[in-house]
């Protein structure tokens, strides 16, 4: 496997479950990934339904999914739940999804799209196809985010051979997934990568916001490796498609 | 022994925090390109390409192939003075648009280290060799702009529609601020990241083929290797829609960046397309380490400018109407 | 002639009953690889007998072989008349005879009058009021909507869903069939009509959450000696096997009796809807097969035809 191949433990270290290994001994982490889960239509179970838009007919619709939250439900505060249904009622024209806007985390990590992960000592970069959203995981604290941002700011740090990564300064603006499910300023994610064999990451992310939610709460899935072969990200810069439905009623009128 | 030229500081684009750059003229010192783990010279960090220097050689410097020194800083006072001076005429649009000067922008103080009156280096005179045929499109072009400048999103620079910014490219030039990049090397792969517009060039190295032809992207699809200490870079399937310098899609570049101290990264690049220019040109923008981090840049998620714009002419429009009506 | 034996779980029925003996070129293996008893095979539920016992056979609870060949012979008769009567409507209407269905020629092997064996009557209990209710309103709709859109036709109709496949597999008018396939850990049953396939994982995992619905609910299986247990949870309000509410909780049970025969039992359970529980029972027998390909919805030129039939008709009325 060409992941084996990259770098071999020094001799006389244990080598029998480690998996692969970058130059500086830590999980190699490289390559494209990719979820299969409907996490991105709604993170709680859910069964099929018909679309929002009529005209797209079964290609419009939402396949059934049976949840990647921890515990089944979402722990809303009861006034943030009602802001919840409301989100969904009117998904279409709140969903920043549909605008493409940039998407935020753990969002990024489950849409329909793969990402790449890109693996140094000091950085790990995640470019994702959607949107060219990208985000830098600082493996070396810079301090506090100079700013809030849709994409936030990323420390990572290894617990064995987990990844851990630390999202802070994120702005209120994304949503979970396009069932509505959204939090304020002041959410903080912790994300877990895992290698499980060579082809697959576990994935979990915990969700902290105390304006939002009642406690903390979970979400896991498993990230597999797109093995297709000379696989490679390809644009996904969806601005231009969504030109006519936001800048369209400005049109000039022939 | 190579000699190498003067390094030179440029102030760092997004924290306004000046980088401590010394110049000094080195002397024969043999600058070793340090590795990355699995082996590949190391071009990772921040780098910045601002740049006074334009792209091609201004008319006045008509045969004029470098600067010398004391012109150079002349021309840099003298640039600087242009541009930061009080443009507002007083009157309505025009004071709007004249009402920016440096304190909007981060284009650099600085000319390119070489001195060269251009950032291009081939053809000698320093301008893009376009044929008849890629002068006749570019006019077409220019000339529907005249009469459409607002129809639709679609008549307007790519910038203002927060589709792809001129630093990105590819090939990557400066632009009126945030020139910032940041490279990320892995087994297989070089990556730059450019902040504007959170662009992210993945450049395999293992020698694959190019998309299918039919396969056409912003930003073409990259091939890179090495040769000796230099990443080549070959790009090819862009779309007819990013129309670099007025290229067709069937464009082919050619970048070559090659780190020649702890500095400096230089950036060459050449454009072949046979249907716009009459033979392949080449320009060289050397890029500079730079602090950082670099920020996001959700031009997208913020732009209020493109509907006002476009609202603006409809109303302009509206207004004409109402006017002729009388 | 061989007489089989054989005893069944599950009902209390203690009775042995003489199945008749087939000629075997080979006999299937018990059990498939993994060790599960083996109920592979092509499947048909086609039957004359009915869900209910007909009033004429009250108190009757099985036919006689004797009584089971003349009622057979009655019923092919009576479906096969020609009632075409003047009226043009009405012959189109009933111009269908036994060329165009295939409910089956025979009774069940096990020649109950009823496919209901529990209440011992034969017949569905009696409804709850909140169920009468339900029932009395849906008939109201059916008259007063017969045809506003597609909801209001049935989910045959509409291709969305046949009776062969519910659950629990009720015998239709044609295409009774079923491939049962096992696998480790799984018992699939692939119905042909609509292409359903059910697959019942036997790996005691917990149901779908309860927030979610499906057409055919969720079914978990269980071996119990040598009978399959399914139990379905998870049903939609919408496929409302006759009457029954979305919280329906279906059992079934599947027991190969010999070598072309399952028994196939189901309970009904549904405190909302019936009185009490209640259980039907029939026999699949191995058929020819192959399972063919139905592909109701992408030839639904039907439905098409009565909506825009129900439109004509009121355009006519308004004239």
């Amino acid at each position: 496997m060409a992941t084996l191949a990259l770098s071999l433990p020094a001799a006389g270290q244990a080598t029998a479950a480690r998996g692969p290994r970058t130059a500086d001994g830590k999980p190699n982490l490289n390559g494209i990934w990719q979820v299969l889960t409907t996490a991105n239509w709604d993170l709680e179970g859910h069964a099929a339904a018909a679309g929002p838009m009529i005209p797209l007919g079964a290609i419009g619709a939402m396949p059934p999914g049976q949840g990647v939250v921890e515990g089944e439900t979402i722990p809303y505060k009861p006034e943030a739940l009602a802001t919840k249904k409301t989100n969904f009622t009117n998904r279409l024209k709140l969903d920043p999804e549909v605008k493409c806007y940039l998407p935020g985390v753990p969002r990024a990590t489950y849409m329909p799209f793969p990402f790449q992960i890109v693996q140094t000592p000091q950085y790990i970069l995640m470019s994702y196809e959607y949107a060219n959203a990208a985000r830098t995981i600082y493996m070396k604290d810079p301090g506090p985010a100079p700013i809030d941002s849709w994409m936030g700011q990323s420390v990572g740090h290894w617990e064995g051979d987990t990844l851990v990564v630390d999202v802070t300064g994120l702005n209120d603006q994304t949503w979970f997934d396009r069932a509505g499910d959204f939090h304020s300023d002041a959410l903080h994610v912790v994300e877990r990568y895992t290698l499980r064999g060579p082809d697959t990451l576990m994935y979990e992310a915990t969700i902290d916001d105390k304006n939002v939610f009642t406690k903390p709460w979970k979400i896991s899935m498993p990230i597999y490796r797109r093995l297709e072969k000379n696989v490679q990200l390809m644009e996904f810069k969806c601005v231009e498609f969504v030109e006519e439905l936001m800048y369209g009623q400005y049109r000039k009128k022939p | 022994m190579k000699r190498y030229s003067i390094v030179l500081g440029i102030a760092a684009a997004c924290l306004g925090a000046p980088l401590v750059q010394g110049q000094a003229r080195v002397k024969a010192v043999a600058y070793v390109v340090p590795r990355t783990a699995d082996g590949q010279p190391d071009l990772q960090g921040i780098w910045n390409n601002a740049t006074i220097t334009p792209l091609e050689r201004p008319a006045d410097l008509s045969g004029k192939a470098f600067f010398t020194p004391a012109e150079a800083a002349a021309y840099e006072k003298e640039w600087l003075q242009q541009n930061n001076r009080d443009r507002r005429a007083g009157e309505g649009a025009s004071d709007v648009a004249g009402a920016y000067n440096q304190a909007w922008f981060d284009r650099g103080t600085k000319v390119v280290p070489t001195l060269r009156t251009s950032l291009i280096i081939d053809p000698a005179d320093g301008k893009i060799p376009y044929s008849a045929e890629g002068l006749k499109r570019l006019a077409a072009a220019a000339e529907y702009s005249r009469m459409h400048p607002a129809d639709g999103p679609e008549d307007l620079a790519l910038t203002d529609r927060c589709l792809s910014w001129g630093t990105a490219g590819p090939p990557m030039l400066p632009g009126p601020y945030n020139d910032n990049y940041q490279i990320f090397q892995a087994p297989g792969y070089v990556a730059i990241v450019v902040e504007m517009i959170h662009d992210v060039r993945i450049i395999p190295l293992d020698g694959r083929p190019h998309l299918p032809a039919n396969v056409r992207q912003w930003m073409g699809d990259p091939r890179g290797h090495w040769e000796g200490n230099t990443l080549v870079v070959e790009t090819t399937n862009f779309t007819g829609k990013s129309h670099f310098r007025g290229a067709t899609q069937n464009m082919r570049l050619v970048e070559r960046f090659t780190r020649t101290d702890a500095n400096t990264l230089t950036y060459d690049f050449t454009v072949k397309d046979p249907a716009t220019f009459t033979k392949p040109w080449s320009a060289s923008v050397p890029m500079t380490k730079a602090a950082g981090p670099i920020y996001e840049y959700a031009c997208h998620e913020g732009n209020y400018a493109l509907p006002d714009v476009l609202a603006g002419a409809r109303a302009q429009e509206k207004k004409a109407a109402g006017g002729a009506r009388k | 002639m061989k007489i089989i034996h054989v005893t069944l779980a599950g009902l209390g029925l203690a009775a042995l009953m003489a199945l008749p003996a087939t000629a075997q070129k080979q006999a299937p293996a018990p059990r498939v690889a993994d060790g599960q008893p083996n109920l592979e095979g092509i499947w048909t539920n086609a039957t004359i007998t009915p869900l209910e016992r007909p009033p004429e056979l009250a108190g009757k609870a099985f036919f006689t072989e004797a009584e089971a060949v003349a009622y057979e012979k009655q019923m092919a008769e009576r479906n096969d008349v020609d009632r075409r009567p003047a009226s043009v409507q009405t012959d189109v209407a009933l111009g269908y005879n036994a060329a165009w269905w295939d409910r089956g020629t025979r009774v069940v092997k096990t020649r109950r009058t009823s496919l209901v064996i529990d209440p011992p009557d034969g017949h569905i209990p009696a409804l709850t009021p909140d169920g009468e209710r339900r029932a009395a309103a849906r008939a109201a709709d059916i008259r007063l909507h017969a045809a506003d859109g597609p909801e209001n036709r049935s989910l045959g109709e509409r291709c969305i869903l046949w009776p062969t496949a519910g659950p629990p597999m009720m015998p239709g008018p044609y295409n009774s069939n079923y491939q049962i396939l096992q696998i480790p850990g799984y018992v699939v049953i692939f119905i042909e009509m609509i292409h359903e396939a059910r697959m019942i994982p036997l790996d005691g995992r917990p149901h779908l959450p309860s927030s979610v619905r499906q057409w055919m609910g969720d079914p978990r299986g269980h071996w119990d000696g040598n009978t399959l247990v399914v139990d379905t949870t998870n049903f939609t309000d919408k496929t409302r096997f006759h009457g029954a509410s979305e919280n329906l909780h279906l059992v079934e049970r599947f027991t190969r009796t010999d070598a072309d025969t399952i028994l196939y039992e189901f309970k009904v359970e549904d405190p909302a809807t019936f009185t009490k529980p209640w259980t039907a029972q029939m026999t699949l027998s191995k058929t020819g097969g192959p399972l063919y390909e139905y592909a109701c919805h992408e030839g639904n030129y039907s439905l098409v035809g009565i909506l825009s039939g129900a439109r004509a008709e009121e355009k006519d009325r308004q004239k």
